[in-house]
């Protein structure tokens, strides 16, 4: 009786089974965190992450990319081919047809999009497209310490999967590679419970391209083509870092727009590093330490680091480590010594990472770029050196154009700022990211800008900011904003400023001419007044009225000619700058970072080799 | 149509010809451009950082600096305008003729509209004619009102049952008003020139000038004016050239004490207690006819606020609207030579309570004191003369 008692007031619920998800699983359920956050943000993260992959394969095979992107509302759900249907209809009618068949999806005010990123890169075997296109966490970039635009290996997948939640089925690739034949056409589906890519249709088929790749989705979207989130924005944000790709592309009813390159060199890769001991956190520090298992520490430290030479581990000495530690093998230690270790390293002041492995637009190139943008009046470029930034290589560019075509309207408007992290330009949550607070800190007023406090400045302008680095920090998985460190935030600051003073000079030649103008103006239109309202009140002679006329246009004419001479100065200071700073400095002083960077990449990259050797030889003693 | 030319009350004895003074300003320009030289255009510093406080006089008084307008590109168009509305100006005097600084806007906008080489001198807002007037004033070292010039009444409301005002006209009849027989209308000086004799018909005791012309009517309408002796004018805020000279008046004619009443903060201080007591930086010239320095400030003073925990809004810091009230009191003692007088003293300590309480208490709020008593203002002011709680 007493037991029936107990467990009719308390009844004991049986504990839930524990269990585990796959990463797909997790990302497919979470698939907001990486950008698929609303249907706008849909189209335009498929988007960006397509063109980053291509993009990131033509640098690494050294091809100059030739892009060619189409986003249209899709005519028929799941199975559309674009080349068999044939009936023509109207904008108006497939936009309809797209609202109406998305009508039948979940959400509000969406429509059924395809996209479609084709590109000139080396292209993907037939192994590798399921890997790449299917599976999370697969990266031949991830904690590489380099520049990609991409790292971890999600983007991509999460878009596939994005496609196969909202239309059935995921993405549509054709690739071929330099050694194949024909092209291979394939849909590739993620497997969410176990993570894995599952190919589906694949046939072989002819494709004029040499070498590329193309992939299609079909996703529950809506297409946005302006404004801070728009993909023209997006497009025309890339065309402008990255000089030397071609870039062909068509969005929903408009017209096909062609970008050419401004540049004909890829841009130099420079090589990964390893990576710096201040950067990391214990548990980085020991799961690091677990792949030299089988050396000394002193030997771990010096092949597993950057910055670690034998001075560096008499210092760490000197900050008590005990020398005896530093020739135990890394695998015989215990946590409480990695502990010990971690922050005798982290005490120890050593030099700071390496800025080679930051990779810079370039004034030129940025220059040239610029102009792509719109018909531009005037620009201001900076590329400055690397530096280092909360102990990370990080390199600013900026680039300041006033554009023709808005100065007229958009005197009062606030300037329109272009961020890029890694080339890749972020649209959303403006408002927190360092580049936004950089702009925002630095008084615009002194280089002729109109600015309210602590705000944006305002005008026809374009504001762009590039912070490239192995290690961005940034705020959200989706890759929106820069994390606003101090230290970031000053490096930005100072670049922008220095690109202000340079864009001051074009301003205050306009001052010039403006102040010469009115000048000008006002002996044309006051010196008869005066000198008639003198003659009245005096009742003066006319002869002496025609005298004092002539008296005060001399006077006058000495202020027209201060201000003739001033604007000749500006204007001879302004051409200066385009002479000097823009064209022959930038050529010379780019050729010879390329030079240095070519020494550097070939000493380096011997170091990365023996570690990488190094890792495998342990690997394939481990069996695993 | 040539005016008839009329007799003008002077407001003080002015041994200066304008309009001769006016055409040598205007020869001296045009000989200096014969001879391509840059004339110069002087006129005084009207402003805070060339007054001084001369304790003596009690009044503003211009320290001896002066704005110098050479004749350049950037400076034509000021001394065009001003050269053009002076040609007005002296045309008003030769035909006796007055004119608002509204009405010159006007006219002005008028000549300028009906010839196309004026164009450029046009006035976007009253503002910029009004500025080319005072420069002009300034210049000439004259009153507006000797330039014929005249500002519209305002303030200066006046009652009391033992004052005989008799007004000198310009065709030197008189004009005598017994103020007591005026029932609820009450007197009201101009903003021009005004000959006044003041007699008593009994006994004044003092003259009470109120901040807010409602609360004067108040006092009037509740019988302040039938129980005691006395004169209560409004000064409808910041006090207006009438008011002043009329303070003035009432100061040298009737030798009896005068007290203001208004809100404790730093804007009722400065830019109505003081311009009225020492007059303004803005009319430094002007200040020795225009101002009352044997007026004293009876409150609202801090000692009021304590002693009958009157009701007061907090200024807060975060409103920047708000904040401008202490910006003031801290900019008044740090520029103002009136406030730096060891002389104002007190006054300088009320705006530092000012400050450091983040305070500011209306004049009305007396009537917290006793809500059912509609004397209790009356009371308050009275008991303060009496007890000598003023400064």
């Amino acid at each position: 009786m007493q037991f029936h008692f107990i467990k009719k007031v308390c009844p004991i619920k049986k504990l839930s089974k524990i269990t585990t998800s796959s990463t797909a699983e997790y990302f497919a359920k979470n698939l907001q965190q990486v950008g698929f956050s609303s249907p706008v943000k849909a189209v335009l993260t498929t988007l960006k992450e397509a063109m980053d992959n291509s993009l990131d394969a033509c640098e690494e095979a050294n091809i100059l990319p030739e892009i060619t992107v189409e986003i249209k509302r899709a005519k028929s759900a799941i199975h559309s081919d674009s080349k068999t249907s044939k009936k023509k209809i109207s904008p108006t009618e497939e936009k309809e047809e797209s609202e109406s068949m998305a009508a039948q999806l979940p959400g509000k005010n969406t429509e059924l999009v395809e996209i479609s990123v084709e590109d000139n890169g080396p292209g993907l075997k037939v192994e590798d497209l399921p890997k790449v296109f299917g599976e999370y966490l697969a990266s031949s970039k991830f904690g590489k310490g380099r520049c990609s635009r991409g790292q971890q290996g999600i983007g991509i997948s999460a878009a596939t999967t994005w496609a196969q939640l909202t239309n059935a089925s995921g993405v549509e690739v054709i690739s071929k590679t330099k050694d194949m034949k024909k092209a291979i056409k394939v849909t590739v589906d993620v497997d969410i419970k176990r993570n894995r890519g599952i190919i589906k249709k694949k046939e072989n088929i002819k494709w004029n391209k040499p070498h590329g790749l193309s992939a299609l989705f079909r996703i529950v979207g809506r297409i946005q083509l302006k404004g801070d989130g728009g993909l023209i924005t997006y497009l025309e944000g890339t065309a402008l870092v990255n000089p030397h790709l071609t870039l062909h592309y068509k969005l929903a009813d408009k017209e096909w727009r062609h970008i050419e390159k401004v540049s004909k060199e890829p841009p130099v890769i420079p090589p990964a590093t390893l990576p710096h001991p201040h950067t990391m956190k214990l548990g980085e520090f020991i799961s690091h330490a677990h792949l030299f298992d089988k050396v000394a520490l002193s030997v771990f430290l010096k092949k597993g680091f950057s910055k670690i030479s034998k001075k560096t581990l008499d210092d760490f000495v000197k900050n008590s480590l005990p020398p005896v530690l530093l020739k135990k093998k890394v695998q015989s230690f215990t946590d409480v010594e990695y502990k010990k270790i971690f922050q005798i390293i982290q005490k120890t002041k050593m030099a700071n990472p390496t800025t080679r492995s930051v990779l810079t637009v370039g004034e030129e190139a940025l220059s040239h770029s610029i102009q792509r943008i719109g018909e531009v009046d005037f620009f201001s470029v900076i590329t400055r050196k690397p530096r280092i930034c909360d102990h990370k290589p990080v390199v600013v560019e900026t680039a300041i154009a006033r554009l023709l075509e808005k100065a007229l309207d958009s005197e009062n408007a606030i300037i329109r700022l272009m961020r890029f992290a890694n080339r890749v330009p972020l649209q959303f949550d403006k408002s927190a990211c360092a580049i936004t607070k950089a702009v925002e800190s630095v008084n615009w007023k002194a280089y002729g800008l109109a600015q309210q406090k602590n705000s944006l400045p305002l005008g026809p302008y374009v504001f762009a900011v590039s912070v490239t680095s192995p290690f961005i920090k940034f705020k959200n998985a989706s890759k929106e904003t820069i994390d606003a460190s101090e230290e970031l935030v000053e490096e930005i600051r100072r670049t922008l400023m220095q690109t202000g003073q340079k864009l001051a000079r074009h301003i205050k030649r306009e001052k010039k001419a403006d102040d010469l103008e009115r000048k000008t103006q006002y002996i044309r239109q006051f010196v008869p007044i005066l000198v008639k309202k003198l003659g009245d009140i005096t009742k003066a002679s006319d002869k002496r009225m025609e005298k004092a006329k002539k008296g005060i246009m001399t006077l006058l004419g000495q202020d027209t000619k201060e201000a003739q001479e001033a604007l000749k100065t500006a204007e001879t200071r302004l051409r200066d700058l385009h002479s000097k700073a823009l064209i022959t400095t930038n050529l010379e002083k780019t050729t010879t970072v390329k030079k240095e960077k070519v020494a550097s990449f070939s000493k380096h990259q011997k170091r990365i080799e023996k570690t990488q050797t190094y890792r495998k030889k342990r690997v394939g003693k481990n069996g695993s | 149509m040539a005016a008839k030319r009329q007799r003008m009350i002077k407001i003080r004895k002015l041994d200066k010809n304008i309009p001769k003074m006016a055409t040598q300003v205007c020869e001296t320009m045009l000989k200096d451009l014969e001879k391509a030289r840059r004339p110069v255009l002087s006129a005084v510093k009207c402003s805070l950082d060339n007054s001084e406080y001369d304790a003596k006089k009690g009044y503003l008084v211009p320290k001896g600096k002066k704005v110098h307008s050479e004749l350049n590109v950037s400076s034509v168009q000021k001394i065009s305008r001003a050269i053009f509305l002076l040609e007005i100006l002296l045309n008003n005097l030769k035909g006796g003729l007055i004119n608002t600084k509204r009405e010159l806007y006007y006219i002005c906008k008028g000549l300028i509209k009906s010839d196309t080489l004026y164009k450029p001198l046009d006035f976007d807002s009253q503002n910029e004619s009004d500025s080319t007037i005072d420069f002009i004033t300034d210049m000439l070292e004259v009153y507006r009102e000797e330039m014929n010039c005249f500002a519209n009444d305002r303030g200066g409301q006046t009652y009391s049952k033992n004052l005989i005002v008799t007004e000198t006209l310009p065709d030197n009849t008189k004009a005598v008003v017994d103020l007591s027989t005026l029932g609820t209308t009450p007197f009201q000086p101009k903003n021009k020139p005004q000959q006044f004799q003041l007699k008593k018909k009994g006994r004044i005791d003092f003259c009470l000038v109120v901040e807010s012309e409602g609360t004067a009517n108040t006092l009037v309408a509740n019988g302040m004016t039938k129980r005691h002796n006395c004169i209560i004018m409004g000064a409808q805020g910041v006090p207006s050239n009438a008011v002043r000279g009329w303070c003035q008046t009432i100061q040298n004619q009737l030798k009896v004490p005068i007290f203001f009443y208004g809100d404790l903060d730093a804007y009722t201080l400065q830019n109505i207690y003081r311009t009225l007591k020492a007059g303004s930086a803005a009319s430094l010239i002007r200040n020795a006819d225009f101002s009352a320095p044997e007026v004293r400030f009876l409150g609202l003073l801090p000692e009021d606020v304590e002693k009958h925990d009157l009701h007061c809004y907090e200024v807060s810091i975060k409103d920047a609207s708000e904040m401008r009230s202490i910006k003031k009191a801290r900019d008044v003692l740090k520029n103002d030579p009136f406030f730096q007088d060891k002389k104002n003293k007190k006054l300088a300590q009320i705006l530092k309570w000012l400050i450091k309480e983040k305070k500011r208490c209306e004049q009305q709020s007396v009537f917290s004191i006793d809500p059912k008593n509609p004397k209790v203002l009356e009371e308050f002011i009275v008991h303060k003369i009496k007890t000598k709680s003023y400064y």
